[in-house]
Parts: C-alpha cells; structure tokens; sequence
C-alpha cells in the first residue's frame, strides 16, 4: 500500500503560509526587529523544500500518495473528535451570555453525549465538574472569568 | 550567620506548620491544572498575604510556589499534559511510563526528585549564598544566548526516526515565538491584527493546546490510555509500587543532584526559567546517559532530570531577588511586592538589616519541601489510577477544564479560542509525527533566545563576534560544540565494531 504523504504536508503548508505572512508584516522594520524572524523562517523554508523534494521523491517512485488518510482514521473516531472541537467552539462563543458554571456544565454533557456516556455518569460528571469549577475558579481564586445566571444568583 | 540562628529559624519555621501545608495543598490543585501559575494564584490572593505578618506570608508563598512547581509533573506523567512550562519536558518520558503502567514508580519519581532537588539546592544556597549572587552578575546576555542554544538542541536530540520533522516542527515553533512586538522598537510582528498577540504568543494556551487538547483528541481512538497489560498493573496498584518508585529515586541519588544544580545556575540568571532549566538537563541526562537511545521511551532519569532542575530553579529565582533586589522571575516579583510592602529592602543590606526575613525565606523553602514529601508521596497510588478512567469521560473532561484554565492566565477569551487552534494544530502534529514537543521547545525559548541575541547585538552594533567575546561564554560554547559531536563520535563508534564483523 502506498504512503499517504498528503497529511504530512499539512505542518508544512501552515509553516509555509505563516512564514510568507511574518516576511510580509516585518519587511518595513528595522533589522533589530527582523534579524531573528528572518533567520529563522529562512531556515524554516529551507527545511520545508526539502521535505517538498523528499515527498515528490516518494510521489515520482510510486511508495507514496497525496491522501490524508492519517488525519481521519479510524473513521469511527471522526465524528467523536469533530463533535469535541464543535462543542468546544460553542462553549467559547456562549460564555460571555451563559457564564462558567452554566456553560461548562451544558457543554460538558454535549461533549459526553457525542462521546457515547449514557445513564447517570451523564448528568452527574457535567454538574461535578461545574461545581468544581465555580468554587475553584469563581469562589476560590476570583478569577474574571464571564458570570452568568448562575454566578449571579449565588453572588 | 551561626550554627544556631539557622536552627532557630528552621525552628520557627516547623512552627508555621498551620500555614505551609494548607499553602501546599493549594499549590497542588492550581499546579496540576495548566493556566493558573504560581505567580496569578500569589497576586489574587495578595490582600491575604499583605494582611499577615511577613514571616507568615513568606512562609505561604514560598510552600505555594514549591507545590506549584512538583505538581506540574502530575498531568505531566498521567495524562501528557505539563502543568506548567517547567513539566514540559517530564512529558517526554512520564508519560510512556504510565503508558506502561508504571505511572505510580513514575509519580514517585517526580516527586523524590523534586523535593530532594529543591531541598539540596536551597540547602547548597543558604551556604553559598554570597557567591551565588555573583554568577547572576556573569552570565549576561552573550552566554544566555549559549544557554538558550543548548535547550534549542533538544528540539534535534528528541526527533527520533525523523530529525527533518522534528525540525520543522521546532523551527515552526521557533517562528511562531516571535510572534509579538519585538524588543527594541515595541513594532508589532505577526500579530494576524490581534492586540492580543501584542506580547507574544501566550505561553499556557500554547501549552494547553499543543499537549492537553490535541492528546485528548488522540486519546479518544482507544478505550484507555494504556494498553492492556498497562491496565492490569494499574489495577494490580500497591504500596510496593512506591516503594520500587523510591528504590529508584535512591538508585539516582547522583542525578537528582547534578540535574538540581543545572536548575539551580539556570535560576539564579533572571529571566531564564524552569521551562529552560527543565529541558536543559533533560537534554544533558540523555547526553551523558550510556543509553541515550531509551530516553522517551519512559525511563526513571527521564523524569528526575526535568523535575529535579525545575524545583532547583526555586531556591535559584530569589536569589537574585533577595541579594540583588532583580527578581529572578515573575513569582519572585510578586514576592518582592508583599516583603517591600512590609518595609523590606531588597539588596545585600536585607541580610544584616533583616537575616531572619533573608534566610528564613530559603529555610522556609526548605521546611516546605520536608512537609511536601510527606503531603503527598502517599497519595501517588491513588493519583495512578486516574488512567483506569475511560477515554469517554476523560477526553472531554480534559478539553474542557484545560480550555477554562486557558483564560487564567491572562484572563482573555482570546486565549481560550487560541488554545483550540494550537490543539488543532498540535493535533495535525501529532497523527503526522511532527512532535509537538518540538513546537513547544520552539514557542517557549524562542522568545527568549531572541531577547538575548538582539541585546548582545545590540551592545556590539551588530557585531556578531560578540558571542564568542568573553570566557564563559566561550567555555559554554566549547560545551554546546561538544554536546552535538559527542552523540554522533558515540554513534560512530558504536557502528565501527559492527562493520569490522565478518
């Protein structure tokens, strides 16, 4: 079977992009702000077409393939890991209206659904951990963290 | 400084018991969990300790700190992801340690060397404290950049089968640490049009990101995070795991101490920090080892070295602070808040003005340290059993809680979403083997290496045989040349006797 080499080149293309943008955001500044960056990522690029030639080495002799398999198997895993960052995006996104204790307490039993927790773990682990997590960080330490219906009503 | 005055104040500071264990406890709880470091836990609670006598608040924040620094290694080891910067490195071969099921003898480890580490550093600085105040004042910013480079080559040493990856990975961490305004001209890089990103890429999100959420991610393939015969020594747990795990500790004696004092020299300079005293000596460990090739496959000096020198660092950080009047560090500049506000005056004046406050502060480390073992060397069996919990809670546990704790930082919603991106990023890292250790050895010294370059060019006008311009640092760069052709004269000899094989 042939190496999928696709997903390996993922790194490099995020480098790459990243690189081209850091050259463009400090070609107007003074060599004391760009000396290290340009070293740096010069040496970055350098290490990147190597690894380009090696993959198309791997491509011209029939070992490789431009698949990413890697990335997404085992299959059965995918929607588990796609519904983690999904639920984790969600809990960001509501904080500032649902508070700490209140969104991490819903995002942890969508989390736990997705990942296949059934019976009581399911509401019990969510409210354990909201709890923890409001005496710690809210009660405890003061953090700034968003309040929301449930900081206010026990403040 | 008599024989006497130190047992007087090792003496009131035994009897401050009611204030260092409840003080560790708490360093404990905000250690394991990455985002709340020593330094934000001591300002929130600074009405505390500016309300108490300053015996009494030193006494807390000095147990606080040290707790903070040994817990970072227990995510470390049991779930791969290090509390703090400084347990970074403990990753490397903690974790397959419990992988293996060996993560009792893995958590005694942490904790023998961090407590014998930390006591004989503090130890060793209450002796020789006059002269460890000089070495702040010799290691400028040309040898920083060597001792920097020597942590850089760590990203080389832990590639395993694909250095060119493992490359990218640490130049692409490398480029992501300059991210931020740079050091001379405050002119922003990189910033994508994030204010946020005007001081650099946060530490704990990276953190956070590259090794709590992309191994949860990772972790939910499987049903535990150890295999099956790992499983059956986690359930077959007994006292005799920690005793094997002190038995150890004892076999290593020598490494908890050199490792210490790496950590030691490397905190007396301020600036530099755990992170870098961590993997300096995890890189020196396998260096010196006559089985370099086990590192990261989970061996005991894998972990004493990054632990050991991470808590050496402790008693290191107020050196500097107290003898100087620089903190060593952020912590020691809260610390410097709380004993300037009790009417302290920093410098070499504190220690005839004020000698008890002076030393105390290192004897109360020192009592602390003798409290941690027993605090919680007996609770390394019950820790062990956290890899008995099924991936389908833990994975989202760990994702969500380490995201919470991506905010304490510096309190910015901006840091949680940032997380998420470097757990994706590390994610793709890891299902790709561009180890994300790399990436971070990359972020964390990145920033720091090119502080010291850009001052020691700076003080030459640009002249680059600066670095090669005085002594030591020219002494370490002779040790940094050694430290990269020692391993492969060591490769090239093991290989000869092979091929003169008919």
């Amino acid at each position: 079977m042939k190496n999928p080499l696709g997903a390996d080149l993922v790194i490099p293309a995020l480098a790459l992009g990243f690189a081209a943008y850091f050259f463009v955001s400090i070609a107007d500044l003074a060599w004391e702000a760009k000396a290290n960056g340009v070293m740096i990522g010069g040496v970055l690029v350098v290490l990147i077409a190597v690894q380009l030639i090696r993959t198309a080495v791997a491509l011209a002799r029939g070992k490789a393939s431009l698949l990413f398999n890697p990335l997404w198997e085992p299959r059965e895993a995918l929607v588990k890991r796609a519904g983690m960052v999904a639920v984790t995006v969600a809990f960001i996104a509501t904080l500032g209206w649902l508070g700490l204790t209140l969104g991490l307490l819903l995002a942890l039993f969508a989390a736990l659904w997705i990942m296949g927790a059934r019976g009581k773990a399911l509401v019990v682990l969510p409210i354990a951990v909201a709890a923890a997590a409001y005496l710690l960080f809210v009660a405890l330490l003061q953090s700034e963290i968003p309040h929301g219906p449930i900081e206010k009503l026990l403040s | 400084m008599t024989w006497d005055f130190l047992l007087a104040q090792f003496a009131a500071q035994f009897g401050l018991w009611w204030v260092i264990v409840p003080a560790i406890l708490l360093g404990i709880i905000v250690g394991i969990l990455p985002g709340f470091s020593p330094q934000n836990t001591l300002i929130m609670l600074l009405p505390l300790t500016l309300a108490v006598p300053v015996e009494q608040a030193m006494a807390f924040m000095i147990a606080l700190y040290c707790a903070n620094h040994l817990a970072g290694g227990i995510p470390a080891i049991l779930v791969k992801i290090p509390g703090s910067g400084g347990a970074a490195a403990t990753t490397l071969d903690g974790y397959p340690m419990t992988q293996k099921g060996q993560a009792q003898q893995a958590l005694v480890l942490c904790f023998t060397a961090s407590v014998f580490g930390g006591l004989i550093t503090t130890l060793a600085t209450i002796a020789l404290l006059p002269w460890l105040s000089q070495i702040g004042l010799y290691l400028r910013s040309v040898e920083m950049v060597v001792v920097m480079l020597f942590g850089l080559t760590l990203i080389a040493v832990i590639a395993g089968k694909d250095t060119l990856k493992a490359l990218i990975g640490g130049f692409f961490g490398l480029l992501i640490g300059v991210i931020g305004t740079d050091h001379i001209y405050n002119t922003p890089r990189a910033t994508f049009g994030f204010l946020e990103l005007y001081d650099g890429v946060p530490l704990v999100p990276a953190l956070i990101g590259l090794f709590a959420i992309s191994e949860a991610l990772v972790m939910i393939e499987e049903k535990l995070i150890v295999d099956q015969s790992g499983r059956a020594r986690a359930l077959a747990a007994r006292w005799a795991d920690t005793v094997e795990g002190l038995r150890l500790s004892l076999r290593k004696w020598w490494h908890i101490v050199w490792t210490a004092f790496v950590g030691l020299l490397i905190g007396i300079t301020p600036g530099a920090g755990a992170s870098i005293a961590a993997f300096v000596a995890y890189q020196q460990s396998r260096l010196w080892s006559k089985t370099p090739e086990l590192y990261g496959t989970g061996i005991p000096e894998g972990v004493i070295a990054p632990e050991s020198a991470n808590n050496g660092v402790t008693s290191g950080t107020l050196v500097p602070t107290l003898a100087l009047g620089v903190p060593g560090g952020s912590t020691a500049a809260v610390m410097m808040i709380v004993l300037q506000y009790h009417g302290m005056v920093m410098g070499p004046r504190l220690f005839a003005t004020n000698p008890e406050v002076a030393y105390g502060v290192f004897v109360s480390m020192a009592v602390a340290y003798i409290f941690m073992i027993f605090t919680i060397l007996p609770l390394a069996r019950y820790m062990s059993r956290v890899v008995l919990i099924e991936t389908t809670y833990l994975a989202p546990i760990i994702v969500l809680v380490t995201i919470v704790a991506a905010f304490g930082e510096r309190q910015y919603l901006f840091d949680m979403a940032l997380a998420l991106v470097f757990g994706v990023i590390g994610y793709i890292a890891h299902k790709t083997n561009y180890h994300v250790t790399a990436i971070l050895i990359g972020i964390l010294l990145g920033p720091l290496f090119e502080q010291y370059l850009v001052r020691a060019l700076r003080i030459s006008q640009g002249d680059v045989t600066v670095l090669f311009s005085s002594t030591i640092g020219n002494v370490l760069w002779g040790l940094l040349v050694l430290s990269l052709v020692l391993p492969l004269w060591r490769s090239y000899m093991q290989r000869t006797p092979l091929k003169a094989e008919p």
